[in-house]
């Protein structure tokens, strides 16, 4: 039933899994996000950069309605996945983020054991049906999070032992072990050093053959390294999107031009 | 004579610190590099008067009066002393004082006034003393502190260093105020020992404190067995823990986690007047309320039921409990990084589950830190049980019989006319001494309990 195994896709020729229509974010009265439309792709890393404060990480917990936990926030326009509407009233935003997972800035492991942490999301919306399948996608997950041979011997010793990099890894597989459709990730390596980095950008490559993954990231050389799209936030707007070999190589506006080059941040 | 002390001190004070400023900076202009700025010089000065000087007012304040008694007494003619016992001495200083301050009842004996008029010249002498001393030693603090006046002293470091050992010393205050009151516990509890045998107290299961006051006095023998004592209070204060945990733990997840601003706005500062109840008019509510309640919803049901029930005394002292556990709580809760509540949300999890799974084993060290203070407080809560709870020993856990407390006992004990050398009074150290010392585990066990299992958040 879950199979990391599934065919390979083109990039190019990927259909659209998330597309956003005129969204508009208020916190209060203050408007973060005005006017975004953006079609992302499905088995395709899409990354989001721009300078602190932009929008980016708030148009990305659009996108799983992480902002309904903040009471001034207001969401406006439409966002849909798979074409149905994520702020429809029938859409319970519980079942939705079971299937849009989400990584954190900084690593947030429960203090729990490590198998609790990855068994949390499969226990809590019953996708089990007894220990043997529980166990098997635990292990699944943090194979997939590339965490599996580190922890194997000591699963119920707590996650918050585990190193940083590691940590952010197990977030991953908890996030993974939901079996999402969409993985957003907001800066996950802005706290890890050079080869915990590396190895999340290796697995975010392997991801992408799963679902459509969405980071928002400060390094732009991440975003050329991982990511096959690219959006240009800048206070608020969404000013460029499209392939990221063309926003790096050749951006068609100034802002995202100057931002690239290190004039502006 | 205390006020031109206090003045001179003032003065001096004041003196000093101006003299070095104006030296230090007389200094700087000389064209000296100074190692500290001309107000750290002044503050040196100011510092180095004040402290010694006023330790000694204070110290010569809280002994002028032992010592005058003292040479007071020695000076009393022998024979009017001789067979007396501490008492009557007591009575002879205390009319002797109030001569001296110009109450004289009757007509005192001529040896007495003589006395008084000593009291009054001593005193006299000391409030010239100590203006003397007072000022003697602000001189020499004075001198000393003008003559470090220099480019490289390091005035900046000497106030420092003596302000640093004014909040050491401020720090021992309270270690010494602790081990002097465990200390006049312990005196009175080793007395008390003496009289009934240690295990009688410690496994005795009958609680009869009526002994004979006079050797002529029908009374008891008296039996101080403080097991049936303890067990009152335990029976009481596992009452009310059982009604303080539960709503204070709900009340604090619902308040800190589900209820809307407008709700907290309204429920937060009520729950914090309940806090502020003195314990006395929770004694009225049990009494007047609770008590009835019980007693009659009892007779309806055929039970014969005590007025003052464990139940009733236990239940409003849970009600006391309640704003404290649920603050405690309410400090675990938010305790809690964000981010935890984020991740849970994050993969599908709903608030209540987030509360439950997440955000409650990780506040639970909190939590637990906070009954164990509530049990302590509700084993030494007095009010309540004195107004509500009986006042006769029993060896039972039935929550619906009448059970007494230790806190109850050690009242009555001590009220009325006692004499503090019979070991009915004596008891209600030994009590007391039990009591602290079950606080103090308790306290103990939560603190570590707390520090142990608290998770670090950065």
């Amino acid at each position: 039933m879950y199979d990391l195994k599934k065919p390979e896709h083109d990039v190019d020729q990927a259909k659209t899994k998330i597309s956003a229509r005129g969204v508009q974010v208020f916190y209060g009265d203050t408007q973060a996000i005005k006017d975004v439309n953006v079609e992302i792709a499905d088995k395709t890393v899409t990354s989001f950069i721009g300078p602190s404060g932009c929008g980016k990480s708030t148009f990305l917990r659009c996108i799983n309605r992480m902002n309904d936990t903040i009471d001034i926030c207001r969401v406006e326009g439409e966002i849909t996945i798979d074409g149905h509407d994520i702020y429809a009233p029938d859409v319970d935003p519980v079942q939705l983020r079971a299937k849009v997972g989400m990584v954190f800035q900084k690593p947030n492991p429960f203090p729990k054991s490590i198998y609790d942490n990855v068994a949390y999301g499969p226990r809590i919306h019953g996708m089990t049906r007894n220990k043997a399948e529980l166990d098997e996608v635990v292990e699944t997950a943090l194979r997939g999070a590339g965490l599996w041979n580190e922890v194997k011997d000591r699963l119920d010793t707590p996650g918050t032992g585990l190193s940083g990099g590691q940590q952010q890894r197990l977030c991953i597989a908890r996030a993974v072990a939901t079996q999402p459709e969409v993985l957003l990730m907001d800066e996950p390596c802005s706290a890890l050093d050079p080869i915990a980095t590396a190895l999340i950008e290796d697995l975010i490559d392997d991801l992408k053959q799963q679902f459509s993954v969405v980071i928002v990231t400060h390094s732009m050389q991440q975003a050329a390294r991982i990511s096959q799209k690219t959006a240009f936030f800048h206070l608020g707007n969404l000013v460029e999107y499209g392939d990221t070999d063309t926003i790096f190589t050749n951006p068609r506006d100034e802002r995202t031009e100057n931002y690239i080059t290190g004039r502006t941040g | 004579m205390t006020l031109i002390a206090f003045l001179i001190l003032i003065s001096a004070v004041v003196i000093g610190y101006v003299l070095n400023l104006r030296s230090a900076r007389a200094l700087r202009h000389g064209g000296a590099k100074m190692h500290s700025l001309d107000g750290f010089h002044g503050g040196y000065a100011a510092l180095m008067v004040l402290i010694p000087t006023f330790m000694l007012i204070i110290t010569w304040l809280l002994f002028q009066g032992t010592v005058i008694e003292y040479l007071v007494k020695s000076g009393l003619p022998q024979d009017q002393l001789e067979g007396k016992g501490t008492g009557e001495i007591q009575l002879i200083m205390a009319e002797i004082r109030s001569i001296a301050g110009g109450r004289i009842f009757g007509t005192p004996e001529a040896w007495k006034l003589d006395a008084a008029e000593r009291m009054v010249a001593l005193r006299a002498t000391s409030g010239g003393l100590l203006v003397a001393a007072t000022a003697a030693l602000a001189a020499v603090m004075l001198y000393i502190a003008r003559r470090k006046v220099a480019a490289d002293f390091r005035a900046r470091q000497g106030a420092e260093g003596i302000i640093h050992g004014l909040m050491v010393a401020c720090a021992t205050v309270a270690i010494f105020v602790t081990i002097g009151i465990v200390a006049s516990l312990l005196f009175e509890t080793i007395r008390f020992f003496n009289m009934v045998p240690f295990w009688d107290f410690i496994l005795g299961t009958s609680w009869e404190p009526q002994i004979p006051l006079r050797e002529d006095q029908i009374a008891a023998e008296g039996a101080f067995g403080m097991l049936p004592v303890f067990l009152g209070t335990l029976v009481i204060a596992t009452v009310a823990m059982v009604v303080a945990t539960p709503i204070g733990l709900l009340s604090a997840i619902y308040l800190h986690e589900f209820a809307s601003h407008r709700v907290r706005a309204v429920v937060k500062p009520v729950l914090e007047i309940l806090a502020g109840v003195p314990t006395v008019v929770y004694g009225f509510f049990a009494i007047l309320v609770i008590a009835p309640a019980i007693r009659s919803f009892g007779a309806d049901l055929g039970l014969p039921i005590a007025p003052n029930t464990a139940l009733a005394a236990g239940s409003v002292m849970g009600i006391m409990l309640i704003p404290f556990i649920s603050s405690f709580a309410d400090d675990a809760l938010g305790a809690v990084p964000r981010s935890l509540r984020d991740g849970s949300l994050a993969v599908g999890a709903t608030p209540a589950e987030t509360v439950l799974k997440v955000l409650f084993p990780a506040a639970i060290p909190g939590i637990v830190g906070g009954i164990l203070l509530a049990v302590s407080r509700a084993i030494g809560e007095t009010m309540i049980v004195v107004m509500a709870a009986g006042l006769i020993a029993k060896m039972t856990i039935n929550p619906l019989d009448s059970v007494t407390t230790v806190t109850v006992q050690i009242v009555t004990l001590l009220i009325g006319d006692t004499a503090f050398d019979s070991p009915k009074t004596l008891a209600a150290f030994a009590l007391g001494m039990v009591l602290f010392l079950m606080t103090l585990v308790i306290n103990i066990a939560a603190l570590r309990i707390v520090r142990k299992y608290r998770e670090i958040y950065d």
